[in-house]
């Protein structure tokens, strides 16, 4: 299903819209996410930025889009640097390791800007479906 | 011999790479390294043993210690016991010039890191502090720099005639192998890589 | 904010339990959580799955009553931002039912990057059922840059 250097791609809407409804699911609803002006004036951030756990909500997402019917175990994101809200980012997972035996493989996660400079980075382990589920076979 | 000076494993606090993870990395991808540096940060990692995978991957795998000073951070390189007991590699404002002139002392050669980086990077601190006597060598080249940054490295380089070397920065295992140094000769472990960084014949080099 | 005895700090708090909180997954915030997030995946965005349950990661937002113990220098880290987030999905979770989540204080250290000198708390979560099984630990970084 996943071989080892398989890489997947996925550019995730980080509209206003997007995070706005996302921050009161969340109960996170402040001027930091949600206003451009005030995030710079009062914040000394470059815009609104991504919540860290939305990002790392999108590359667990990047997962489930890269392996059908994998499960998650673990995910460790470092939040290295904003992400601002409307732009355009890439989420990119590449197979660094897998044990065919236990049935998990492992992913190293960024998410790129525009200049595909890191701002989020991390790792993900997953149970890989059953081999009859997974229709390579 | 082309080395990636600068990695991290999981051993660092912000490593998310096992060892085993950047062989197997090197080799599938064929990247054109023959070994690379584990320089963990403000620790020196004694205790991992890399031999076992060494020969299996045929790859030269070195350790060696990224700590902190007021002027940014530094690689070590020859790490010995003398020098675990000179510096105290826990600390985050080690004097530079103590870093520098403990590591001549002890047979170790000392590489400021990412100089173009806020902050970590000698290219900041020079403006405010003033040049620090004793360095010789820097990373001009180092993955994860940001746009200037290695620019800004190169022109420090130029300025002051520093000798210049390339790592990675690696913290996940894809990282591996965007920088490196090639040195004109096989190193052969920790002492002899320190002996050929004073040698001074070796060149940065980049991929990604 | 100044220069911390993190080596205070760990030896007096770290691996504390400090707070018990009992929060609800509520089915709406867990599928918009997932459909915000950019999921495909029916058993998190599509209620009507037999095996729908809310995104691993989604626990990662809730925070307990307290986010520090009670004597720690709390004022200290007013500033503080989120470095990352670790998630170790133990379990499915599970829409609709309450889970208890115990919160301590896992680890304290100072290191220096682009920001500056920064502090480091690495705060876990770990989310129980009501029957006792571990269903999730979240750790996550908090970073106080000093002199902030």
């Amino acid at each position: 299903m996943v071989d080892f250097g398989d890489e997947f791609q996925f550019q995730p809407d980080v509209s206003m819209e997007t995070v706005r409804t996302f921050v009161k699911a969340a109960r996170m609803d402040f001027w930091r996410f949600t206003d451009h002006e005030r995030a710079r004036k009062d914040g000394g951030l470059p815009g609104a930025i991504v919540p860290g756990i939305m990002s790392q909500g999108i590359l667990a997402a990047a997962i489930h889009r890269f392996v059908p019917g994998g499960t998650l175990r673990r995910i460790d994101t470092i939040f290295r640097a904003p992400v601002i809200v409307g732009s355009s980012p890439l989420a990119k997972c590449v197979v660094t390791h897998v044990d065919e035996d236990e049935g998990v493989a492992e992913f190293d996660l960024t998410l790129e800007n525009e200049a595909g400079e890191t701002r989020v980075l991390g790792t993900a382990v997953v149970s890989l479906p059953p081999t009859d589920e997974r229709g390579d076979e | 011999m082309i080395l990636d000076l600068h990695n991290h494993s999981i051993k660092s606090d912000d490593g998310r790479a096992r060892v085993e993870n950047y062989c197997q990395w090197i080799r599938k991808r064929e990247l054109p390294l023959d070994g690379f540096v584990l320089t963990e940060h403000r620790q020196f990692d004694a205790e991992s043993d890399y031999r076992a995978l060494e020969n299996e991957f045929g790859l030269r795998i070195l350790k060696g210690s990224e700590v902190e000073t007021e002027y940014g951070h530094v690689l070590l390189f020859g790490v010995n016991p003398d020098l675990e007991r000179a510096l105290d590699f826990t600390r985050v404002d080690l004097p530079l010039a103590t870093v520098l002139e403990e590591s001549v002392r002890c047979g170790a050669v000392a590489v400021p890191c990412h100089p173009g980086r806020p902050n970590v990077g000698l290219c900041a601190h020079y403006d405010t502090l003033g040049p620090a006597e004793g360095v010789r060598i820097i990373e001009v080249a180092s993955g994860g720099s940001r746009a200037g940054e290695e620019e800004a490295a190169a022109a420090l380089a130029e300025t002051h005639g520093y000798l210049g070397v390339g790592g990675s920065d690696a913290h996940i295992v894809s990282q591996i192998g965007r920088r490196a140094t090639r040195f004109p000769r096989e190193i052969r472990d920790e002492e002899d890589l320190a002996a050929a960084l004073r040698e001074g014949s070796f060149e940065a080099v980049r991929w990604q | 904010m100044a220069v911390m005895d993190v080596d205070k700090l760990k030896a007096r708090f770290v691996g504390r339990e400090f707070d018990t909180s009992e929060f609800v997954v509520k089915h709406e915030d867990a599928l918009t959580f997932a459909r915000c997030c950019g999921e495909t995946d029916s058993r998190y965005s599509d209620p009507e799955h037999p095996d729908y349950q809310a995104p691993p990661t989604f626990l990662a937002r809730f925070v307990g009553r307290r986010t520090m113990p009670e004597e720690f220098p709390a004022d200290e880290f007013r500033g503080a931002f989120d470095g990352g987030k670790l998630v170790v999905a133990h379990a499915p979770v599970p829409v609709g039912e309450t889970l208890i989540a115990a919160s301590q204080i896992a680890d304290v250290f100072r290191k220096t990057g682009r920001s500056g000198a920064m502090t480091f708390i690495v705060h876990r979560m770990e989310f129980r059922d009501r029957a006792g099984t571990l269903i999730s630990t979240v750790d996550w970084k908090l970073i106080q840059k000093e002199g902030a």
